[in-house]
């Protein structure tokens, strides 16, 4: 493969806004001579005009292209930029890059989706594809359950998402850290939602999060008995490049922007992680 | 620079800074070396893989201070008290040099007879060192006959830092670790080119090379090379000018890469100055807080756009070469001072070349005399004294006798900082530089997107006792206020300042720590007490 | 290897060869400045050039193959547009005194760079390099080539290499485009001789007696792929490491950088590549403040890692190349010889 620092124009299509700090921006490339696919997991690189790259991961499912999503929460000058653009103005995409999650083996088990915050936007892109697929009648996943755990009933990001998975048949459960009266939902960790989850030798678990709550998470799916192939994240890592050479993402050995951003847990053990403490 | 001048009659580092490495014993005293002297202190580190003991006197618990055999973390401002303790127990163990003494020094006995007056265990309890710990670093100091003093502006930067830097004479004297190679009493600059500021008297009361301004004879060779009068009043004091208020008697300012508005003491008594002014002209290579306030702002070259010497700790006068041509309109500041020069109607403004403007340094400044352009090309510059072409340059100052012809000793007592901490305002607030990552308030380190990125802002630190009681968090702003003004800062428990007193460094604007340091003045050197005042801390209100 | 051609230059004809070599390509050589430094320079004037090819030059190729600032893209923004247009092409370029332990790191960079994806912007610089190195037959200061298995000759992986016979250079051509030297300027060169062969092992064996430091890499890289680093050697290394870089300039291997956008006006500017090091906490800390890695201990150790276990692991060999800069640099002098010392000296006892 030849690597390329070009990144090449996009313009957005639409802007949602998923709550006070998330927005998501929907896409499209403008020069469709050249291929771009993706598979769910996998990021680009985006570009703003004087402020450089940053890695975001895709929100949407391949199965949308020639439109694609990006979930961007504020947090530094590039994402706040970001925020400031409109429907017709453009930015700059490289990409796809790095390992998706294994979509091809997740016929006929039951997927567990944990995520926290905006670790809820690569894994819409496969709660999206399976469904897709599933819709389709060709290799249905056996089951979805979507455990999102949020700050406070404000944060919840992709309320329509939720609500149009729900009437889909995946099992939506939320919970918050804390609330006033008015909320009806559950309080508490999203850990907790775990307790009365089934966990069997048929559940896949995808887990994206805060680092802390992917610890907790993946030392309650271990405590339940899901085997560390079968428990399935994706780590957030300081990138430049995403084509594996400019070390920023460098992990014990390992490159977080080639050799993942998906890692089982059988392959975190092998590293030096935060997210296992 | 006064004290030492007083002392030995010179106020430089008396030895090179390679010598470092050879000495047996290092004592280093409000210096952070390794993070504002790296180049030094891999010297000093050097020096104590070959086996030799380092022992180091700050209030904070820096990283040098960490590789220390005895680290003396005394109370900010009691250094005096400090070395006193040494001397004392260097007289009660005996190991004082008593030939050098009578041979090469002066007014012994005055400070035996102070020293013996003292007691020992009150001056370990104004330090707060334990008496064991000073009495080991006294007898490891005198034992050896490779001993060397560092020091740097946390010696300097008190009302007392005259007497700071008397009293390390006295210590160095008093076991004749002075006047020779790997032993003497070295003050490391806190620019790379204070030396060739002070050589070439950008100081109120001498000509370059220390001459004396009310010596006729010296002021007329002056007058005679430079076509002009040469005033036999001193000036005055960079404090006395920027401080001297609304009604200060200074009507027009010219700044050279200063940066006052926020480096100086009582800030908001600097910017009244500044602002009252009738004209004020600023020269520097970026806009600095200073230059927003000037009437005309010259751009500055940087140092890769000239050439020019800079004099650096050792007195090693070192050339530059220009690198690139000046960007924009950027000039050299020789340019500038030259133009300025000329439109004003001073003679003489027309030097041709760096070389030239040498020349004229050469024949006026006796300890210059044979720093040729043509000879500095060779090697690495020349160490002053270098009194003319064939003189090859001195490597330690004082051999065989000192500057001023025997060293002095001079009694000096502790005596308190111009601030004590109370109950509105119980913290010690020291500053100083913060990270290796900036310089000074930070005009030029500031625009280096890696520098802002490994160091993005200032920091408060606190001793985790503190912070617990005032029931605060690392990471969180808080307010400090002195009787002077009030900032914001985020807060950073660490192990490296003791219970009682806080740190921070000087190089971000948005947290002008000067607006809280007080404006009292060393009598001698005017140089302001930027390392000790009270201050009070406490949870940022949110708004 | 066997197939590549050698011949002998005697010294007189090694200014006319440059001479010729740098009409159609730029010449970069090791040249003595007047303040006393050895640094890679361009040639402009063949003959009153200051070639120094007994010192070492104080910093390897790397400044040429990867800038310490690049221009990646150029970008626009116009007329609510935004297009990126790639950097100017490289120009051929020839090196000429390259140390192996410098030609070695250029080898690995072409590794790094190579996969999983091609750099298009270093292998243009690449691609239009020929390299002509100079073995070694004086290591230097803090040389320690000879245990990284990088010096002080090499057998391959040049355009030509050089050793000094004294009067003449026996050269080896490595690569197609030395060949191609050896070729079209045939009549520079004369045939090798028994003899010259003989000079040149004998000068070969003086030169690996000449290292005046014994650096144990193998033994290190070995350890490391069993055993964690002891954290009293972590404590006492970054106890000393004052976070400044100075070893990831000056490293020939060091190759992490940074990509930023620099902005020349409202409508246009470049994205730039500058060199980075990972024992600065920046490195990896992320929009918002969280930083995967603990500060200076966890740093210190990457980059040792990265060069003595990590690239062990995958190619066999360590990515140091025995060049000792960091040696020179090192304000605290914890470099990668004082970590391989004590990480030997730990396990030993």
């Amino acid at each position: 493969m030849k690597a390329s620092f070009l990144p090449r124009p996009a313009v957005i299509r639409e802007i949602i806004q998923q709550n006070a700090y998330i927005r998501t921006f929907r896409l499209e490339l403008i020069d469709k001579t050249r291929p771009f696919t993706f598979l769910p997991g996998q990021f680009v690189m985006l570009s703003v005009p004087h402020l450089g790259e940053a890695a975001i991961s895709l929100s949407s499912s391949p199965t949308a292209l020639p439109l694609f999503d990006l979930s961007i929460r504020r947090a530094g000058s590039l994402t706040e930029a970001v925020h400031t653009m409109a429907t017709g103005d453009q930015v700059g995409i490289r990409g796809p890059f790095g390992r998706a999650f294994p979509v091809e083996h997740f016929a006929g088990r039951d997927l567990l989706v944990v995520a926290g915050g905006i670790g809820l936007a690569p894994l819409k892109g496969v709660i999206d594809y399976c469904l897709y697929h599933q819709e389709l009648g060709d290799d249905p996943v056996s089951g979805m359950t979507l455990l999102y755990g949020s700050r406070t009933p404000r944060d919840i990001a992709f309320q329509e998402t939720l609500s149009s998975w729900q009437a889909r048949g995946v099992d939506c459960r939320l919970t918050v850290d804390r609330a006033g009266d008015e909320w009806q939902g559950a309080v508490g960790l999203v850990t907790e939602l775990l307790d009365n989850c089934t966990v069997t030798e048929n559940t896949t678990a995808l887990i994206c999060g805060p680092p802390i709550m992917i610890r907790f998470v993946i030392a309650k799916l271990v405590s339940r008995g899901c085997g560390d192939k079968n428990i399935i994240t994706t780590l957030e890592r300081h990138m430049k490049c995403g084509m594996g050479i400019c070390g920023h993402c460098h992990l014990d050995g390992k490159l977080v922007c080639v050799d993942g951003p998906v890692f089982t847990l059988a392959q975190l053990k092998k590293m030096d992680v935060m997210e296992l403490g | 620079m006064v004290g030492l001048a007083t002392s030995f009659g010179s106020g430089a580092m008396t030895n090179s800074i390679g010598e470092l490495e050879g000495a047996d014993v290092l004592l280093v005293t409000g210096s952070n070396t390794t993070e504002t002297h790296p180049q030094i202190g891999r010297n000093i580190l050097n020096a104590v893989d070959h086996g030799a003991k380092l022992l180091v006197i700050d209030p904070r618990k820096t990283d040098l201070a960490r590789q220390a055999d005895i680290h003396l973390a005394l109370r900010p401002g009691t250094d005096i008290a400090l070395i006193n303790a040494m001397m004392r127990v260097i007289l009660d163990e005996d190991l004082a040099d008593q030939l050098f003494i009578s041979m090469r020094t002066e007014d012994f006995i005055e400070l035996r007879d102070y020293l013996f007056r003292l007691d020992l265990d009150e001056l370990a309890r104004i330090t707060g060192v334990s008496l064991r710990d000073i009495h080991e670093a006294a007898c490891i100091y005198a034992r050896s006959c490779k001993s060397v003093i560092c020091y740097c502006l946390g010696i300097t930067q008190h009302t007392c830092g005259t007497d700071n830097v008397q009293a390390i004479a006295n210590l160095a004297m008093l076991t004749g670790n002075v006047e020779k190679e790997h032993g003497g009493v070295d003050p490391l600059r806190g620019q790379n080119n204070v030396q060739g500021a002070c050589d070439m008297a950008a100081l109120p009361a001498v000509l370059p090379g220390y001459q004396d301004l009310t010596d006729t004879d010296v002021r007329k060779r002056f007058e005679q090379v430079w076509g002009a009068d040469v005033p036999p009043v001193p000036g005055k004091s960079l404090t006395e000018m920027t401080h001297s208020g609304p009604d200060g008697d200074i009507r027009a300012m010219f700044i050279m890469g200063e940066n006052p508005v926020i480096s100086d003491p009582h800030l908001n008594r600097v910017e009244a100055t500044l602002k009252q002014l009738d004209f004020l002209a600023v020269s520097d290579i970026f806009l600095t807080e200073t230059a927003r306030l000037a009437d005309v702002v010259f751009p500055a070259a940087s140092f890769a756009e000239k050439g020019g010497t800079i004099t650096n700790s050792e007195r090693r006068v070192q050339l530059c070469h220009r690198a690139i041509p000046p960007i924009g309109n950027c000039r050299p500041d020789s340019e500038i001072i030259m133009e300025l020069g000329r439109r004003l109607g001073c003679p003489g403004m027309d030097f041709d070349s760096d070389a030239e403007i040498m020349e004229e340094i050469c024949l006026l400044t006796p300890i210059y005399g044979g720093m040729y352009y043509d000879r500095l090309a060779e090697n690495w510059g020349l160490q002053w004294p270098c009194w003319n072409r064939d003189h090859p340059g001195t490597v330690f100052l004082h051999k065989y006798y000192f500057a001023r012809g025997k060293g002095r000793f001079t009694v000096v007592a502790h005596q308190e900082p111009s601030e004590q901490p109370e109950e509105k305002y119980p913290f010690t607030l020291v500053t100083g530089r913060g990270s290796y990552h900036h310089y000074h308030t930070a005009t030029m380190t500031r625009n280096s997107r890696r520098l802002v990125r490994e160091c993005p802002e200032a920091l408060l630190e606190i001793s985790r006792k503190d912070c617990k009681d005032l029931e605060l968090h690392s990471g969180e702003m808080v307010e400090v206020s002195s009787r002077r003004g009030t900032v914001l800062v985020r807060l950073e428990v660490t192990d490296r300042v003791k219970p009682g007193t806080v740190f921070t460094s000087f190089h971000f604007w948005e947290v002008p720590v000067n607006k809280l340091t007080v404006d009292a003045l060393d009598p001698r050197s005017k140089c302001p007490e930027f390392k000790v005042c009270s201050v009070n801390v406490r949870k940022a209100a949110h708004a | 290897m066997l197939d590549y051609p050698e011949r002998v230059l005697p010294k007189d004809n090694l200014i006319p060869l440059l001479r010729k070599l740098a009409k159609d390509a730029r010449l970069i050589a090791p040249v003595r400045k007047s303040c006393g430094d050895t640094l890679f320079t361009e040639i402009v004037d063949v003959d009153n050039a200051v070639f120094d090819l007994k010192n070492k030059p104080q910093t390897s190729l790397k400044p040429f193959l990867l800038p310490q600032q690049e221009i990646l893209a150029k970008y626009r923004v116009q007329d609510g547009e935004y297009t990126f247009s790639p950097p100017d092409a490289a120009r051929p370029t020839i090196y000429f005194g390259v140390r192996s332990c410098d030609l070695t790191a250029v080898l690995y960079m072409d590794l790094i760079f190579s996969k999983p994806s091609r750099d298009a912007t270093y292998f243009d610089r690449r691609n239009n390099s020929l390299i002509i190195t100079l073995g070694c037959n004086d290591p230097l200061d803090n040389c320690f080539c000879e245990s990284t298995g990088s010096g002080p000759y090499l057998e391959f992986g040049f355009g030509l290499q050089c050793i000094d016979l004294g009067e003449s250079y026996f050269v080896s051509a490595g690569r197609r485009k030395g060949v191609d030297v050896l070729e079209k300027w045939g009549y520079f060169f004369r045939p090798v001789t028994e003899d010259d062969e003989q000079r040149r092992y004998q000068l070969f064996l003086e030169a690996r007696g000449r290292f005046t430091r014994n650096v144990q890499v193998d033994h290190a890289c070995r350890i490391l792929q069993e055993n964690p680093v002891p954290e009293s050697l972590l404590e006492k290394l970054s106890s000393r490491c004052y976070d400044c870089g100075g070893c990831a300039y000056v490293c020939p291997t060091c190759t992490c950088f940074s990509v930023d956008d620099m902005e020349l006006s409202k409508t246009n500017g470049l994205r730039i590549r500058s060199w980075d090091a990972c024992t600065s906490s920046g490195f990896t800390r992320m929009a918002g403040g969280h930083n995967p890695v603990d500060r200076r201990r966890q740093a210190l150790s990457r980059r040792f890692l990265h060069k003595l276990k990590h690239d062990f692991a995958l190619h066999s060999k360590p990515s140091c190349t025995g060049c000792g800069r960091c040696v020179d640099i090192c304000f605290g002098g914890v470099d990668i010889t004082t970590f391989i010392d004590l990480l030997t000296a730990s396990e030993s006892v």
